[in-house]
């Protein structure tokens, strides 16, 4: 009865402590970073609407870094899952901006096209 | 009392507009709400791309309770910029869909087109091919005609050279019995009369009409259109009109002979003239047997041969 006394009183300190410390979102940074990468390779940084999510997104990855050096590890995931959002948004736009070139060129090379059948028309 | 009364009304002016700040949605709430705004009203969004649409608007409820709940906080803040975003990302997919979706109706029409292209290159392909193989087969049939040809001239060659062969046959055979000259009235066959006829006869000898077959057969191989000639010819002896005669006669013999043996009727005619033309001296034994003889003179055609 004693000792089960005893041991709770040294536990419950313990499990406070636990439950009050934020673990470092590693994951959620690895994320973070991965999304603003692709983003990148996607060809972000030359797509005019996807330069301002991607540098918002790496401006918040080097912001949760700093805040998981100060031990702010619950301020670090937040921003890194702002982070993660405007990198993927950043690589649909760049992505956007990729179709978009794609359809243009499409378009002219079906008009080659039809001017090729209407010349091959006349031949006949 | 008074004083109380003012600190009371302070009191609650202060709380209402702690209360009032608190009701103040944040920025980025205000901008989360714009942003759904215009994805949703856009048709299209909800339309081609519902799931992001959906995600946004949960998160925007997410930042409204986080609002209502706790006001302005910064959780609030990131829920509602995460809601934001969301907004903006679910419209750029649907673009991007919508883009890619004309692209490839593009690039299908274009298809289409190449096809057609493609189909009216193989026409023509198969059209030239058409003209080629008729090419082919005119040549084809050029050289069998060709070939037919060549055998047509050999087999003329070879007849002509067997013609030119029986001709010479004809000729040395001829050249046995009697004396063949290239003069310039033509060949000229010269015939002993004693070969042909009996003394002052002009009925034509048995012998001579064996030897006068081997004439008609040289004479046959000979221009068909060239005229042959039959002259009678007599020495001085005896008057001059019996000889006459007597050559005219034998010329005759000898004429009518070579037509009954094959050769052209009109293409032979006969001449006689007695001792008038002699090719020896009448007074020796010798020459008078020379000057009685038959001429057969093949005068070649205008045409030459």
């Amino acid at each position: 009865m004693h000792n089960s006394i005893r041991l709770l009183l040294i536990t419950a300190p313990l499990i406070g402590a636990c439950a009050g410390s934020f673990p470092p979102p590693t994951q959620r940074l690895a994320d973070a970073q991965s999304a603003e990468r692709s983003a990148r390779e996607v060809g972000a940084n030359d797509a005019p609407a996807a330069q301002l999510p991607l540098k918002l997104a790496q401006d918040q990855i080097g912001q949760a870094q700093k805040a998981m050096a100060n031990g702010e590890n619950e301020r670090a995931d937040s921003l890194l899952i702002r982070a993660k959002m405007d990198g993927e948004l950043a690589l649909a736009q760049a992505r956007e901006k990729t179709a978009r070139v794609d359809h243009l060129e499409a378009a002219a090379d079906s008009a080659e096209q039809k001017t090729t059948n209407a010349i091959q028309g006349a031949v006949k | 009392m008074r004083t109380q009364s003012y600190i009371a009304i302070l009191g609650l002016l202060v709380g209402g507009l702690a209360a009032c700040a608190a009701s103040l949605p944040p920025q980025d709430l205000l901008s989360a709400r714009n942003a759904y705004q215009r994805a949703s009203n856009d048709g299209s969004t909800a339309k081609i791309n519902p799931s992001d649409l959906d995600a946004a608007h949960k998160q925007l409820n997410v930042a409204e309770a986080a609002f209502t709940e706790n006001g302005d906080t910064q959780d609030t803040r990131d829920q509602a910029y995460l809601a934001m975003r969301r907004a903006e990302y679910a419209e750029v997919i649907a673009r991007t869909r919508t883009t890619d979706q004309a692209t490839g109706a593009t690039v299908d029409a274009m298809h289409a087109d190449e096809k057609q292209t493609v189909a009216g290159t193989a026409a023509a392909l198969a059209r030239s091919k058409t003209a080629l193989a008729s090419q082919d087969s005119a040549l084809a049939s050029k050289d069998v005609a060709l070939a037919a040809g060549k055998v047509a001239l050999k087999d003329e060659k070879t007849r002509r050279e067997e013609a030119e062969k029986r001709a010479a046959q004809a000729m040395a055979d001829l050249a046995k019995f009697a004396s063949v000259k290239q003069e310039a009235r033509g060949m000229v066959i010269t015939l002993s009369g004693s070969v042909l006829f009996a003394s002052a006869k002009s009925d034509l000898l048995p012998e001579a009409q064996l030897k006068l077959n081997d004439v008609a057969n040289a004479l046959i191989k000979e221009d068909p259109l060239s005229k042959i000639v039959v002259e009678g010819h007599t020495d001085s002896q005896g008057g001059v009109p019996y000889n006459q005669e007597l050559s005219q006669k034998r010329a005759q013999a000898v004429r009518d002979y070579l037509v009954s043996r094959g050769i052209a009727g009109d293409r032979v005619t006969s001449q006689g003239f007695g001792p008038s033309r002699s090719i020896a001296d009448n007074k020796s034994p010798e020459g008078r047997a020379n000057n009685r003889r038959v001429e057969i003179v093949v005068q070649p055609s205008p045409t030459g041969q």
